[in-house]
């Protein structure tokens, strides 16, 4: 069988694919890549279809042995991936042979990397998902995070020839970020310095951020009558508000509901943006419509549709 | 009541929408935002996803290249004006034993001298009542229920606990909850039930069901420990009455 296998797994290393669908409503979340775009990138790379699973590195990236010879890519965050010792390129397909060790180190720009082999990570399904979710012990491989001893099952790759990312598309990662959001479900119940102080900003990512939640630092947003809400649906990339005024958005591994205000919804094609922020960076919101966050959202789809040579 | 006349739509982003229909706890509005979900997965509308009912919204997630947000709207104010309670299947009835000796229901004392009343009472008057389940969520399987006496009316914990063992049954306000899994919790801790409300291991890992109708049967230690062991061997399943 083909395998890959962890010499060391880093703090938070998981299996993702493209997200566990359905159990929303019973509160399972999404789970899922933390930066959608870094995540299909890779595997688009290496001709994986676009649901592959993949390993999302956090901070610090894995030591991993590949059994036998497969196309990888690495994306997202740069965390200066070697192969026996020797550089690589990130943003493009590259041949291991068998017994290659593939090294990712600390993150230098971003947070999460992601790496792909050809043919994917073929670890069981649960619940439809490859999707490692921590909280609940679901998904991935006994529902955590790999670690030294590991032995991933990889899927039988399609015949793919090596591609790479046109020239300038891969993204910079600074400490600085803008996300587009649409205001609401709860914009009703915060003042117009409140929602003034959200959209003027920044806010400083805080570390205690995580998978379920961006933990942020910044102007006193204000309330008009009080954060406790009838609980309801917590969307992907809403922005709750709590007591002291402070916000949070919720993120992949997020509780499917909740009873906080929630000031703004961050657009999907910009949550990677805060993904990749470090802690200590600095976060900013910008106002959209509706119309004008689908045809971003088209924008965005079309970018990457072409970002492959 | 506060029931909205027409629904308000609240986008959250570019790919969800909540429906609003009212804003508070209260089955008929919970019953209609059921009603609403059924008839949507109904439809099987192209570009419609997730769902996600809670009191009185349904966060509604779709696909804006497959489904233009006007058409998605029309669509969902429609089905608001057919979403009543009727259209839905016939609820379940789960009978979930509990036990409220000891450590396992380790605020209870703390709870019934807060509500001036002997333990041994508010046992009684928790484990006589039928609760609704509203919907299942925050953490996985976690069930958000009423139907407790207003005997049981408690304000939520002050220093809220980090950690509360799966199983826990607890109150707080006039809700009842079942813990899911470890976590924080406010609510007031009266007893256990060994049966699992999320279990990753198992085929359908979740129990109950927006809509369902809960049940507690009172146990002894004895009784919750076998229980425990048929659980965790798989040879226990909850009495359920009803349904379809």
């Amino acid at each position: 069988m083909s395998l890959l296998s962890v010499q060391e797994g880093g703090p938070l290393t998981t299996i993702q694919d493209a997200g566990r669908f359905g159990h929303l409503r019973v509160g399972i979340p999404t789970s899922g890549p933390m930066d959608r775009e870094a995540f299909l990138l890779a595997n688009r790379l290496v001709g994986n279809p676009d649901d592959a699973a993949v390993l999302e590195c956090t901070l610090v990236g894995p030591r991993l042995e590949l059994t036998d010879a497969r196309l990888i890519a690495v994306t997202g965050a740069d965390m200066s991936p070697t192969v026996n010792g020797a550089a690589i390129p990130m943003w493009e397909a590259v041949p291991l042979k068998a017994g290659d060790v593939l090294r990712l180190g600390p993150a230098r720009a971003g947070v999460r990397g992601y790496v792909a082999v050809a043919g994917g990570l073929d670890t069981p399904r649960v619940l439809g998902s490859r999707s490692t979710y921590v909280r609940g012990r679901l998904g991935g491989l006994g529902g955590r995070a790999l670690r030294k001893g590991d032995r991933l099952p990889l899927g039988a790759p399609a015949p793919a020839r090596p591609r790479r990312l046109r020239a300038g598309r891969a993204p910079a990662y600074g400490t600085e970020a803008e996300v587009a959001v649409t205001l609401g479900p709860q914009d009703d119940r915060f003042t117009a310095a409140g929602i003034a102080a959200l959209l003027e900003g920044p806010y400083e990512l805080l570390p205690q951020s995580d998978r379920m939640g961006a933990r942020l630092k910044g102007p006193f947003i204000e309330h008009t009558r009080g954060h406790d809400i009838v609980s309801d649906g917590v969307p992907m990339g809403g922005i709750q508000v709590i007591g002291e005024g402070q916000p949070i958005v919720l993120l992949a591994d997020r509780q499917s509901a909740g009873g906080y205000t929630k000031i703004a919804t961050v657009c999907s094609f910009d949550l990677g943006r805060i993904a990749q922020l470090k802690p200590g960076g600095r976060l900013a919101f910008r106002r959209v419509t509706v119309a004008e966050a689908h045809a971003m959202l088209r924008d965005s789809v079309r970018a990457l549709d072409t970002a492959i040579e | 009541m506060t029931i909205w006349s027409e629904p308000r739509l609240l986008p959250c982003g570019d790919r969800a929408v909540s429906v609003e229909l009212g804003d508070e706890v209260n089955r008929e509005l919970n019953a209609r935002v059921l009603a609403l979900e059924y008839l949507l997965q109904q439809r099987r509308l192209p570009g419609v996803g997730e769902t996600v009912p809670s009191y009185r919204a349904l966060l509604v997630y779709y696909d804006p290249l497959v489904i233009g947000y006007a058409a998605l709207e029309a669509a969902l104010r429609e089905l608001c004006a057919a979403a009543r309670p009727e259209v839905l299947p016939p609820a379940r009835t789960v009978e979930l034993p509990c036990c409220y000796e000891g450590e396992l229901g380790f605020e209870l004392d703390a709870a019934a001298e807060k509500l001036g009343l002997p333990p041994a009472e508010v046992v009684r008057l928790h484990a006589g009542s039928d609760y609704y389940v509203y919907f299942v969520g925050f953490t996985p399987g976690l069930p958000y229920m009423t139907g407790m006496p207003d005997r049981l009316t408690i304000p939520r914990l002050v220093n809220p606990r980090t950690k509360t063992p799966p199983g826990s049954v607890s109150i707080g306000g006039i809700q009842c909850c079942i813990y899911s899994v470890e976590s924080p919790g406010g609510f007031w801790v009266l007893g256990r039930t060994p049966v699992r409300m999320y279990d990753p291991e198992a085929a359908d890992p979740i129990l109950l069901r927006a809509g369902d109708h809960v049940r507690f049967r009172a146990i002894d230690r004895a009784e919750y420990d076998a229980i425990a062991a048929d659980v965790a061997a798989g040879r226990y399943a909850p009495a359920i009455v009803g349904g379809s």
